[in-house]
């Protein structure tokens, strides 16, 4: 009797710790019970009676409406964002979608493996109607393999070419067909700490120079440089590939070597990875610790004051939220990377949060619904709602930002807004470069990804760079590069 | 009569096979097919290139240096797991009465999903904000975590999997041990046999079927690793960590090269393919014996 009641306490202590294993929070991965506690909030405090499912085997959520189940699906996939970002996404997206007519809801499903997922159900035929892509480069293949409808005729029903910005609404077009649209700009930059840098004594850094200094003193004093990692997802590597290759390199450069007009092999994208180098051997990337930190563990490590800075991307400002709270909220700031030699005015690496695109199999009643659906996404008030209740993602990349209410926002959202609004003054000056998840093929992006055989000096940066001309070579002649926007050097 | 019996045995066998063919050996075959061609996984555009993919391979250095790590997980979990499992095993064969309380306890990280204990181990052990890193810096040691380090990555993680695996190996040597002859282990016991002799003379003769059969699953899932790799360190840094699973994935979903990611498979099921036919000659030779 004895060892029947330990054996079932040890039972039921081990369906305990699959609960709370399943209640780990990854920063940027759904949990089950998350999204189930939500479920119970919404029922509460809901009558539309909407209900997230969520598939425990492969960690999907899905957002559904059951009193609208009589109504036709239409389906979005997404990426595994967090709970409050994708209550975020039903109230501005689903709700006033579903509310807009009475035919069809609008069904969003959250995907971990979006990516990958979505390869698969395209290449068999099938897939949500609504296409999600990691960036322009991701949906070259799909336009190739004629998995994308041409969005042309939407284009001009809704007028998208007037109102994006150039560079993101060509860097969506293939032989001059649209594609695809990019649904949030991404730059890389610098966060830093204020209170790090006013009680250090230490001025925001304007210049290269400037900013290796302060990370220098940082490290003396027992500090991090600046803290990044890629734990759990290694394409990390890829936002420093694509921050040296503009900074350093130069977007004149790069523009040059994407169009075919130069090689990889060349003195200015050698100094880029060689100054990546540079900045690995002496720990200014966080130093060991960068395999063992994500975006969420160095964003708590900046509000936590070990670190003056954080280099990443702007889409960072998600999961800033969670860490600079309280009397910390505004310890945070967002500068774009310093000047450099090679690139003295302030200029912006490119890149996308993802795009957006409509499955070419599906109906054309679903194709027009998914146009309205994508439209939605692209105007200033949708920007301002997502960005108020999401910070850092739905920077839509349009022409005039000036309609965007702040007024009301939190302080990171407000910060967000005017990195959106800068970097659209930067891009309609030609001053901006390339990121690899926007303008590279896929081959090549991975050899970017890479850029960590440099580091651990597996790799020379000769071999490295010839090895990266040796799969770009290979795309561009198979039309896999995107249209390249001419930086302000070029024109 | 004969006939009609054969006909029975013909539709009843038929779902099996409807479904071994349509799920193992269809795809079995256009995975070879693929490998010989340029195929990027969605294109209706598929160009035979002969043995270019193969050709690339035996010219990657990092290929080698996934077979290498694929062996490294051999090598490791047909020794430490087994060890560990099959010393856990004998000292449960004593415990009559609470050994089920121990198999129960032991089995926790054999039932957690690889995420979850991937998970605990990067924010438990590995953190160098939380973990025991973090914990053994702030007592002054000077270190880091194992998965940063290009000599020790590929042992953190295959720790890791064999923290989750040893448990299974138990459960499996027990249920072995225990099917052992009371007589054979009595007489040992009446003629003075030790309790190393006793293993070595008795029960692993024994079981010796079991432990041949989990060499060969332990070896072909070796060749298989993927979850933890993919999990702990996606097969950096700079490819110390990665396998053939994660390069054939890394080709197939990154690179957009499903030809080479096929190719890169079929060395997978050429390793199993080994591992099986070593067991087939090995169960043979112990059925004619």
């Amino acid at each position: 009797m004895k060892k029947k009641v330990i054996a079932t306490l040890l039972a039921v202590s081990m369906m305990g710790s699959l609960l709370a294993g399943c209640g780990i929070s990854t920063g940027s991965e759904n949990s089950s019970s998350d999204a189930k506690t939500e479920t119970t909030d919404e029922s509460t405090d809901d009558s539309a009676e909407a209900e997230k499912t969520t598939d425990e085997s492969e960690d999907i959520t899905k957002l559904t409406d059951e009193s609208m189940k009589d109504r036709e699906e239409i389906n979005l996939w997404f990426w595994g964002a967090e709970p409050y970002a994708q209550e975020a996404m039903k109230s501005i997206l689903v709700d006033k979608y579903n509310a807009s007519q009475d035919k069809y809801q609008l069904v969003v499903e959250f995907r971990p493996t979006v990516d990958s997922d979505m390869t698969t159900a395209l290449a068999a035929n099938q897939g949500p109607d609504v296409v999600y892509g990691s960036g322009p480069s991701f949906v070259m293949p799909l336009v190739q393999a004629e998995k994308l409808e041409p969005l042309d005729t939407y284009a001009e029903q809704y007028g998208w070419k007037d109102k994006i910005l150039e560079p993101y609404y060509e860097s969506g077009t293939v032989d001059g067909k649209l594609y695809s649209l990019t649904n949030g700009v991404s730059t890389m930059g610098v966060f830093y700490n204020k209170k790090v840098l006013e009680d250090n004594g230490w001025a925001v850094p304007t210049t290269m120079e400037e900013l290796e200094s302060v990370m220098d003193q940082a490290m003396a004093k027992g500090l991090y440089g600046s803290v990044t990692g890629n734990k759990g997802w290694q394409p990390v590597n890829e936002n420093y590939g694509s921050l040296f290759l503009t900074h350093i390199a130069g977007p004149e450069t790069m523009y040059k070597v994407l169009t075919g007009e130069e090689s990889w092999v060349n003195d200015d994208v050698k100094a880029a990875i060689t100054k990546s180098k540079e900045w690995w051997d002496k720990g200014y990337l966080a130093g060991e610790d960068y395999v063992n930190l994500n975006f969420s563990d160095s964003l708590q490590l900046l509000a936590d004051e070990k670190s003056p800075f954080f280099i990443g991307p702007s889409i960072a400002f998600q999961w800033a939220a969670s860490y600079f709270t309280d009397d910390k909220a505004e310890n945070i700031a967002f500068i774009p990377f310093p000047s450099t030699e090679k690139v003295p005015d302030t200029t912006y690496t490119l890149g996308a949060a993802c795009t957006l695109s409509i499955n070419a199999n599906v109906s054309k009643e679903h194709k027009d619904e998914a146009a309205k659906i994508i439209d939605m996404m692209m105007n200033a008030e949708f920007m301002q709602e997502m960005t108020a209740a999401w910070p850092g993602y739905w920077g839509t990349p349009l022409k005039d930002l000036s309609t965007v209410d702040t007024s009301k926002m939190s302080y990171l959202s407000q910060q967000f807004v005017q990195v959106v609004q800068n970097v659209s003054d930067a891009v309609n000056k030609g001053n901006f470069g390339y990121y690899d998840n926007v303008f590279f093929p896929a081959a090549t992006q991975q050899r970017i990804v890479n850029i960590d055989e440099v580091w651990f000096d597996t790799t020379s940066v000769d071999d490295y760079v010839q090895s990266i001309q040796t799969e770009f070579e290979s795309e561009f002649e198979q039309g896999l590069v995107p249209p390249i926007p001419k930086p302000a050097a070029i024109s | 009569m004969k006939t009609k019996k054969m006909n029975w045995n013909y539709l009843l066998i038929a779902p099996a096979l409807l479904i071994s063919v349509s799920i193992i050996l269809i795809p079995g075959i256009m995975t070879i097919l693929y490998s010989f061609t340029d195929w990027n996984g969605l294109s209706p555009k598929i160009n035979f290139i002969g043995v270019r993919n193969f050709i690339e391979l035996f010219q990657d250095k990092i290929f080698f240096r996934a077979i290498l790590n694929n062996v490294i997980w051999v090598v490791m979990f047909l020794t430490i797991p087994v060890c560990v499992g099959m010393l856990a095993a004998m000292l449960l064969l004593g415990r009559k009465k609470t050994r089920s309380i121990y198999q129960v306890g032991f089995l926790i990280p054999y039932i957690l999903a690889p995420a979850v204990n991937a998970m605990l181990w990067l924010n438990i052990m590995f953190s160098p904000i939380s973990g025991v890193v973090a914990a053994l810096r702030n007592l002054g040691l000077d270190l880091s975590s194992p998965l940063a380090s290009m000599k020790t990555a590929i042992y953190a993680c295959a720790g890791v999997d064999i923290w989750h695996y040893w448990p299974y190996l138990t459960v499996i040597y027990l249920a072995a041990l225990r099917q052992t002859p009371a007589d054979q282990v009595e007489a040992a016991r009446v003629e003075g046999c030790n309790a190393w002799q006793l293993f070595r003379y008795v029960y692993l003769p024994n079981i010796m079927s079991t432990v041949s059969l989990m060499f060969i699953m332990i070896t072909i899932g070796s060749f298989l690793a993927f979850d933890y790799i993919k999990l702990l360190t996606g097969g950096g840094p700079a490819h110390a960590t990665e396998v053939l699973g994660t390069y054939a994935y890394s080709f197939a979903f990154s690179s957009m090269k499903v030809g080479k990611a096929a190719a890169v498979g079929l060395f997978i099921s050429f390793f199993g393919l080994i591992a099986s036919g070593i067991y087939t000659r090995i169960s043979r030779k112990e059925s004619m014996e």
